[in-house]
């Protein structure tokens, strides 16, 4: 299945095409949403969508990095889209045979699987999407 | 060739979405009172949906609706036989039904239901005294919608199963055929009987039914059917030598000979032939009419013998007399016909091109041989079968055509979109040079009405019954009510009327749930009804009706009402309102404290669509589309709901304020006013700053400390602007950076995850282009 | 010129296929009907070559409109959209003045057979 290609710092992760509607470049500014997670960076208007954006470092729970976010990944959830903010696109990749992931494995993650020789992360969708509502429906 | 069914598929569960949920609110109607009508209904449903399953080839839909269909026959024979376990089993099929065409929209395999179906055949039988028939599905696999893009390899016509299981050998119907092999990596697997493929038609079909082997996609099956059909000189001598051939020779029977088919329209044609025949009268008085013996064959591969075999004996009998037929008429309708073939002898002057004429036509049917018993007669000639008439032109009538709400929406976005631009290019335009202004501020002024025009047009298509949300009610009422060991009476009206697709999709839960509130906690019990001298049935009524611009839908019991002042001290006792706010709240107030979060719900949560929805959310949700909540009640009278709802998807009056960087709405209607004061000055009761405003204080919030967003607020005046709260809350103070003065704006709901965030009632987008969140400021003092 | 076609069933899923059957057999549609008495209008005011009925349709059962668009026009040709178990209904359409039938779930194929041998065109 063809994959959307793209890096988290020097991480690299892949979502399947079909789940993502384009991929865009961030918004000068987000509109912040109040008492929101502090994992949502904010919302943005795209062609008249407000659209969710979260950082995807923070919702996977990786260690803050010092490269800029310079892509939103859109994905397709029908009428709501959430955008994810990452380092950047790398391409699409075909990749094939997905493995489990090793380690603690969350829904977010599908597994893991090889492409030119370099691992790379494969994501779930609907698992990202279970994640960001978990954010918000966590006890503070 | 396989007909590709996949771009069906969007329309089948649309449609077989419809049907079953009609069949849903025919079975809760029927219940009450069984009607010819709603059986009728009823039937068409079911039939409509097995129909259309067994197309698409899902054969587990199919057999469930072939069973439900032979049920409602059975009542439609007899109502008698309808009894509430009869009700509960075709709902748990019509729910089962509806699961599997989900199950069919997210690209899975519709569960097979063997219980279920188990149970129905068993019904079937014990009311009809038969095994149930069996049920025909075709032979195709529909390309279920999320694999294809990845099936690119395919050929045109190929059913292609790529997700995930490449290479997986054809899975349930048949096997991979050889060209499928040579697809490419994606392994795709085309599925179904092939022609081509040996094993295919080694095998019997996998799906076909016993008896229908040859009958269902195995092609080429009348070709080869023909092949073993023997020559007319190898037919079975036992017809010829049969007694009633022996008075084949000419004016051997009397003219008098009654028709076979004693029906108005084979005696008519009959006479017409022997009208014909009268003009030919020999010298000696004898009709000339002569004799045929025409022998036929139904094509094996023929799924309905006897209907064929029917038709045959229909069309041979306008061309004359028919005289004999073998087998005769009953065993021919009842499909009983040996190896297909049927012996027919016919007085008729239309000779053989008549009746090959006659029965070329026919389909399924082989003519054998025609043969005259008697010498040819004179020739007569054929009434063209069609007289040319004058057509009416093609007329491209109306037509309708069903738009996927998606599409809805992105009209809807693409136009606020170009509502937007327009506005920016208008802002542009007065910067311009004076001499260019003019013609820029022609073109954005036609430009603006074309939208606008647009917008409306676009509204409009989205306006959509209520009907949509409240045919689920009666389903809904009915099972509550049953839970609750109660009789409940739902009437539903005005549910024509129209509100904007967006407003209606949130209106669903809300709706179920004050249902489900009147129906629990409003309606008594039946000994307590009777106490009260109600009638033991319990009422509720939904009546839409429209006043101008608004859609108000009262949701109503006869129940036994609320009590205010039990509520008020719930509310006293969570700390929600004050003593003194308690003795003065009207009733009407109080009725609105169950909005509250606490005050009514902790018992009365219900779980819709996986969430708990209480009286909050109801409240929420309607102001969050722009609509308002009212509640009235009497003590032992009843209750009853209020929602005013706006038509379209809601225009608001903001008042936009700053702080910090972010902007923000207050809905002017909630506004009381605006002030500007120093916090430092003003007075405090502990920690809470008092702005003085009438005769009173009211409670200081500073808004950049109550949404958590960075802010610095310069020493000296600040506005305020005093807001209504709610019933708990009373008016309060919000002390913000600047006011930024008031804007008309289109309200979008919040979706997921925004709206799981308390004290947002919706979202906007300026004409600026940047997103602005409404607040619901008494949400977000509690929450 | 190209066969002139009225479609007549309650289901949009089955016009849309007949339909499709139809243009892929270079067959002109020029009307559909949802039940029967919208089916016996449409046909007097198109007047096709041929009409394809369903028979459980709401308002105007597929017999009762055969019934009334051959007593129109005797020489109209009508085929028969029906399912198996139906047999007896089919039967009282071809009473009706149906020309022929065919048979749910169908294939292009076997329809285009019928159409085709009705029309003569086989």
């Amino acid at each position: 299945m063809r994959h959307v290609i793209f890096r988290v710092e020097k991480e690299r992760y892949g979502l399947p095409l079909s789940a993502v509607r384009e991929v865009v470049v961030p918004p000068e500014r987000y509109t912040r949403v109040p008492r929101a997670p502090a994992a949502i960076t904010g919302v943005m208007n795209l062609r008249g969508r407000v659209v969710t954006v979260v950082e995807l470092r923070q919702l996977l729970h990786l260690p803050e990095g010092p490269t800029p976010l310079c892509r939103v990944v859109l994905l397709d959830r029908g009428r709501r889209d959430l955008g994810l903010l990452v380092t950047d696109v790398d391409g699409i990749e075909a990749v094939e045979r997905v493995s489990a992931a090793p380690g603690k494995v969350t829904p977010a993650v599908r597994g893991v699987a090889r492409l030119g020789g370099l691992g790379v992360t494969v994501l779930d969708p609907e698992g990202l999407d279970a994640a960001v509502v978990a954010l918000f429906t966590a006890p503070k | 060739m396989t007909m590709d069914m996949s771009r069906y598929l969007g329309l089948f569960i649309s449609e077989a979405t419809e049907h079953l949920e009609a069949l849903g609110r025919d079975l809760v109607a029927l219940e009450r009172e069984a009607t010819a009508e709603t059986v009728d209904s009823m039937f068409r449903h079911a039939h409509s949906v097995k129909g259309m399953a067994s197309s698409m080839g899902f054969e587990s839909i199919a057999m469930l609706a072939h069973r439900v269909e032979d049920l409602v026959d059975a009542v439609r024979q007899d109502r008698k036989l309808l009894d509430r376990d009869l009700v509960d089993l075709l709902l748990s099929a019509a729910d089962t039904l509806m699961a599997q065409v989900r199950a069919v929209a997210a690209s899975r395999e519709p569960e097979a239901a063997a219980p279920l179906l188990e149970q129905l055949s068993a019904r079937v039988r014990a009311l009809t005294g038969h095994a149930p028939a069996v049920t025909r599905v075709a032979q195709v696999t529909v390309l279920k919608p999320g694999d294809a893009p990845t099936a690119g390899a395919g050929e045109p016509g190929a059913l292609a199963d790529a997700a995930g299981t490449p290479g997986t050998p054809g899975e349930a119907a048949g096997a991979p055929t050889a060209d499928a092999a040579g697809t490419g990596p994606s392994g795709a697997a085309r599925v179904g009987p092939d022609p081509a493929d040996p094993a295919a038609s080694a095998e019997p079909a996998p799906r076909a039914a016993p008896g229908l082997q040859g009958t269902t996609g195995v092609e080429g099956g009348g070709a080869t059917a023909l092949a073993v059909m023997p020559p007319a000189s190898l037919m079975p001598p036992r017809d010829l030598s049969a007694p009633e051939n022996l008075y084949g020779a000419p004016g051997a029977r009397p003219r008098t000979d009654v028709p076979v088919e004693a029906d108005a329209s084979s005696s008519v044609a009959a006479l017409g032939a022997n009208l014909k025949v009268l003009a030919n009268v020999d010298a000696d008085g004898l009709p000339s009419a002569p004799r045929w013996s025409v022998r036929l064959r139904i094509s094996p591969t023929c799924q309905v013998p006897g209907v064929r075999a029917f038709l045959v004996h229909k069309r041979l009998s306008t061309l004359g007399t028919l005289v004999d037929l073998r087998p005769p008429l009953e065993e021919l309708k009842a499909g009983r016909i040996p190896d297909g073939f049927i012996q027919v002898e016919l007085d008729t002057t239309v000779g053989e091109a008549g009746i090959q004429t006659a029965l070329r036509n026919v389909a399924e049917v082989e003519v054998v041989s025609v043969s005259q018993a008697v010498p040819e007669p004179p020739i007569v000639a054929i009434t063209p079968q069609t007289a040319e008439n004058a057509r009416a032109s093609a007329d491209a009538s109306s037509r309708t055509v069903r738009v996927r709400t998606e599409l809805l929406d992105y009209f809807l976005d693409t136009v606020g979109e170009l509502m937007l631009a327009t506005a920016r290019l208008r802002e542009v335009g007065k910067v311009m040079p004076e001499v260019s202004r003019p013609a820029l501020e022609e073109g954005v002024y036609r430009l603006h009405t074309l939208v606008k025009d647009l917008h409306d047009k676009v509204m409009s298509a989205r306006m959509t019954p209520l009907s949509l949300i409240t045919d689920r009610l009666p389903r809904a009422a009915r099972d509550l009510a049953r839970r609750k060991e109660r009789e409940v009476e739902l009437v539903i009206t005005g549910a024509e009327i129209e509100l904007d697709r967006a407003i209606l999709d949130e209106l669903a839960d809300p709706l179920l749930h004050l249902l489900r509130n009147c129906i629990d906690h409003g309606l008594e019990a039946p000994e307590e009804r009777l106490a009260a001298k109600k009638s033991v049935r319990g009422r509720v009524l939904v009546t839409v009706r429209r006043a101008r611009d608004r859609v108000i839908i009262d949701i109503e019991d006869d129940g036994r009402g609320m009590d205010p002042a039990k509520l008020k001290a719930s509310a006293l006792k969570r700390g929600l309102i004050t003593e003194e706010a308690a003795a003065r709240m009207a009733d009407r107030d109080a009725f609105l404290l169950s909005c509250l979060p606490g005050v009514s719900t902790a018992k009365d949560i219900t779980d819709i669509s996986g969430r708990g929805v209480g009286m909050d959310a109801v409240k929420r949700v309607v102001e969050s589309v722009g609509g308002t909540l009212e509640i009235e009640s009497e003590r032992g009278r009843g209750t009853c709901f209020t929602l005013r709802l706006p038509l379209t998807v809601a225009v608001v009056h903001l008042l936009l304020v700053q702080v910090g960087e972010e902007v923000f709405g207050l809905p002017i209607a909630k506004v009381v006013g605006a002030t500007e004061a120093d916090p430092d000055a003003l007075s405090r009761s502990r920690e809470t700053a008092l702005l003085p405003h009438g005769n009173g204080l009211l409670p200081v919030h500073a808004l950049e400390v109550l949404l958590g967003v960075p802010a610095s607020p310069r020493p000296g005046l600040r506005p305020f602007v005093v807001m209504e709260g709610d019933a708990g809350t009373g008016k309060v103070a919000l002390a913000v950076d600047r006011l930024l003065g008031q804007e008309e704006v289109v309200l979008k709901p919040l979706s997921r995850p925004l709206d799981l965030l308390p004290g947002l009632s919706g979202v906007t987008i300026l004409g600026s282009g940047r997103p602005v969140f409404i607040l619901d400021v008494p949400r977000l003092l509690t929450a | 010129m190209a066969k002139r076609v009225l479609v007549v069933d309650d289901a949009i899923f089955m016009r849309n296929m007949i339909k499709d059957i139809f243009a892929s057999g270079g067959f002109e549609v020029v009307g559909e009907a949802a039940n029967g008495l919208e089916a016996v209008e449409k046909f007097k005011e198109l007047k096709p070559d041929l009409t394809t009925m369903d028979i459980v349709m709401p308002f105007k059962s597929g017999i009762e409109a055969t019934r009334e668009i051959i007593k129109a026009d005797s020489s109209a040709v009508v085929i028969m959209c029906s399912a198996l178990g139906q047999e007896s209904l089919v039967m009282e359409a071809i009473e009706a003045g149906a020309s022929d039938f065919i048979v749910k779930p169908f294939r292009a194929e076997d329809v285009l057979a019928v159409v085709k041998k009705v029309l003569g065109e086989a």
